[in-house]
């Protein structure tokens, strides 16, 4: 009796993966550039008080750079001592010349400041170059 | 006289297999990237600032959107209530000392500092000494 010599082979299954492969490329595109659509978010990291700046402990017996938010007539406005400024440039200016650095800024804002002032006010103390900036919820 | 054989080139087979993997791996890394990214921070305008730092990781985000509404990763708090979550955060990480908790703000510029001070004195009163605020950079 003669054997069949040929084994029995299933048939070859093939995937077509060119399909897939291009759906894949194209999302993993689409998610690669959109996690770079957004720019990093940055930070600025002020201490936070409740108490009154003036009872604050101070190393001099020059009084600390105060900024507060104030409505001015013109909307809200930065005050330092007694003096308004409508732009934080003026602001800066007038904080650079000022000679307690290390006594720290503190700024002030009440519930109805724009926070994107305060937050600028913050900034700006820091750009001016003193070394510990405070936040304080100002008190109406 | 004996002519060649036809050129028969050589059939190239390209092993896919470790090319998906990669391209799978990839694919899943940045899906669940962007997904996180978006369930802690909800869409608020940053104020745009020169010169500020680089963010540094936070254990709590608070979300302040323009109308002063509090949300943490997608959930609406209020001022309390978050305050008390922060409470539990620090007993639970830094043994009751919540000076070290690392809070984040991220509050909408165009909205005012009603939530913003309700906030501060909240945490201040916990025994927080630092709060960040988020901004993006001045282009």
């Amino acid at each position: 009796m003669r054997l069949s010599s040929r084994k029995t082979k299933g048939p070859t299954v093939e995937m077509q993966m060119t399909t897939m492969i291009d759906v894949t490329f194209l999302l993993l595109i689409f998610f690669m550039a959109t996690a770079t659509f957004f720019p990093a978010e940055r930070e600025l990291s002020p201490a936070i008080k409740v108490n009154k700046p003036s009872s604050a402990q101070s190393s001099s017996h020059v009084e600390p750079a105060i900024v507060d938010i104030v409505r001015g007539d013109s909307g809200y406005m930065y005050k330092l001592g007694g003096r308004e400024f409508a732009t934080a440039d003026e602001l800066l200016a007038v904080l650079r010349r000022l000679e307690n650095k290390n006594d720290g800024a503190f700024v002030r804002a009440t519930n109805d400041a724009p926070f994107e002032m305060a937050a600028t006010a913050i900034q700006t103390c820091r750009a001016a170059g003193f070394i510990g900036v405070s936040y304080v919820p100002k008190e109406e | 006289m004996r002519l060649a054989k036809s050129f028969h080139p050589k059939r190239m087979n390209m092993n896919m297999t470790s090319m998906i993997d990669v391209v799978f791996l990839l694919l899943i890394f940045f899906m669940t990237c962007s997904q996180i990214s978006k369930a802690n921070r909800t869409e608020v305008e940053l104020p745009q600032l020169k010169g500020t730092d680089d963010q540094s990781r936070s254990e709590i985000i608070a979300n302040i959107d323009s109308a002063g509404r509090l949300t943490v990763s997608g959930e609406p708090y209020s001022v309390p209530e978050f305050v008390a979550m922060c409470s539990r955060e620090a007993a639970r990480q830094h043994d009751n000392d919540p000076s070290r908790l690392m809070i984040s703000v991220r509050a909408d510029r165009r909205g005012d500092c009603r939530t913003v001070n309700q906030l501060v004195s909240g945490l201040t009163k916990l025994g927080v000494t630092k709060v960040r605020f988020a901004v993006k950079s001045q282009p």
